[in-house]
């Protein structure tokens, strides 16, 4: 296991997504309104969209027609070419329930740092 | 080989054959003429009108209603198992006076529960709706749903609102209730999405654009979801289509599943664990059509056979399906299809 120094934690905010560079790869950090770090692949695995460019929300669900509710806020990223939902905690599609998969990475924050483990 | 046959249709020799079982002032309105009953909008092109030509009584004339001569060309020839009785009088196709429309549609159950469904136990019932007034129509749902022989409800396709909207929920409710089967069929007022074009050949090859919407929007506005027990059958909808619809509404999901978050699977899973097909018109496949059409499917629990007699565009049992396919693919299509859809056993010899 290898621990790379990404950025430092103030950086990373809620509601948005921080790209970072490791190596050639593109990893996008976000915070959720716990305070946790998450670290996920900036690319789609639908059809390689850069996912920097989606939209940072809430997960919509319902039991009744033509109603509305979100939860889950900060935590479900949308592709910016096709809309597909990813909770950014599990990597798991929402629409699909795990059968296309955003890749994760492990967090670790030390000194106000951010360290992505691989 | 057992025989399921899903869609056969019964019929009266007219209007006035429901007098005896219409409620007043209703029955006073046939009684005197001031309705006659529907008239398609279109001329038959076919030989035998809307039905086979041979379908005939004794002295030559087109035969519209009668068991005896169904048995004979239908039932005892191709030794059936069973006949799932749809009819072809659907009330819903009456656009104002819901009140006759309700009805007309209790009087015609009756009528047929006591000229068609008593004289052969072969015969499987469906309860004619009016579903332009949806709380009649679960109303009647009640009432005819512990006749033995009921094992589903006719949902006839018109032109205007499409069956996903909320105002259908209480038959839906009702079905369900009583565990009965919900069966799409178009009627002479189905339309494709630029109506019916010019011509009859056009408004039927485009009846299966019609069965698409519903489908549509059935699943989409939640009705798969807000009834999980209840299951649907398209008849003479046409089924080849449906692999292009699972894959289309996988992708309409996978991209905009927060319009309609109520909807809690991919719509194919819905497809694929709710809704059958009744095989007429078969479409004249081959053999190796067919095998592909049902791998491209995902499943070989889809088809449900029906000839459509009397009507013009008839499959026949022993001609329409290839003999060619794997006998256990058939007995799926003739018999176990159908028999899990209605949840029936093998008839005693």
């Amino acid at each position: 296991m290898t621990r790379h120094l990404v950025c430092r934690a103030d950086q990373v905010v809620g509601n948005a997504v921080l790209p970072v560079m490791l190596g050639r790869g593109k990893i996008l950090l976000t915070r959720l309104p716990s305070g946790e770090i998450k670290a996920i692949a900036s690319r789609c695995p639908h059809q390689g969209a850069d996912l920097q460019h989606g939209c940072l929300t809430g997960h919509v669900h319902s039991d009744e027609p033509n109603v509305l509710l979100i939860d889950r806020p900060g935590q479900i990223l949308r592709c910016p070419w096709h809309g597909f939902e990813f909770d950014v905690c599990s990597g798991e599609s929402v629409a699909d329930h795990g059968k296309l998969r955003l890749r994760g990475f492990d967090v670790e924050i030390e000194n106000g740092d951010v360290f992505i483990v691989m | 080989m057992l025989l399921l046959d899903a869609d056969v249709h019964e019929s009266f020799s007219g209007i006035r054959d429901l007098i005896p079982y219409l409620a007043e002032p209703y029955r006073e309105w046939i009684a005197r003429g001031a309705w006659r009953g529907f008239s398609q909008p279109f001329a038959y092109t076919s030989p035998g009108s809307g039905n086979r030509a041979d379908v005939r009584n004794a002295d030559g004339s087109a035969s519209v209603s009668d068991y005896g001569l169904m048995r004979d060309q239908l039932l005892k020839p191709y030794n059936h198992s069973y006949a799932v009785l749809t009819g072809y009088f659907y009330p819903t196709m009456l656009k104002l006076q819901y009140g006759l429309g309700s009805a007309l549609a209790a009087a015609y159950n009756d009528y047929v529960a006591e000229h068609w469904l008593a004289k052969d136990k072969r015969f499987i019932g469906s309860i004619q709706i009016n579903a332009r007034d949806p709380e009649g129509a679960a109303r009647e749902i009640d009432r005819m749903a512990a006749h033995p022989q009921i094992k589903q409800v006719m949902l006839p396709v018109v032109d205007d609102i499409a069956y996903g909207h909320p105002q259908y929920r209480p038959i839906f409710a009702a079905a369900e209730r009583h565990g009965l089967v919900i069966a799409l069929h178009h009627t002479i007022l189905a339309v494709g999405p630029f109506g019916m074009g010019l011509h009859y050949i056009e408004r039927h090859a485009l009846l299966p654009t019609s069965m698409m919407a519903e489908v549509i929007s059935l699943i989409l506005n939640g009705v798969f979801d807000g009834y999980p027990s209840l299951r649907f059958i398209i008849l003479e909808g046409g089924f080849s289509w449906l692999p292009h619809l699972m894959w289309r509404m996988d992708r309409e999901y996978r991209q905009g599943r927060v319009e309609v978050p109520w909807v809690k699977k991919l719509p194919s899973q819905h497809m694929r664990e709710r809704l059958r097909f009744s095989t007429q018109p078969a479409e004249d496949l081959s053999g190796d059509q067919w095998m592909k059409l049902i791998d491209l499917m995902g499943s070989d629990e889809y088809l449900v056979f029906s000839t459509d007699y009397p009507h013009f565009d008839f499959d026949d049992p022993e001609m329409s399906i290839p003999r060619s396919l794997p006998d256990d693919l058939k007995e799926k299509i003739f018999w176990k299809n159908g028999a899990a859809l209605y949840n029936l056993t093998a008839p005693a010899q």
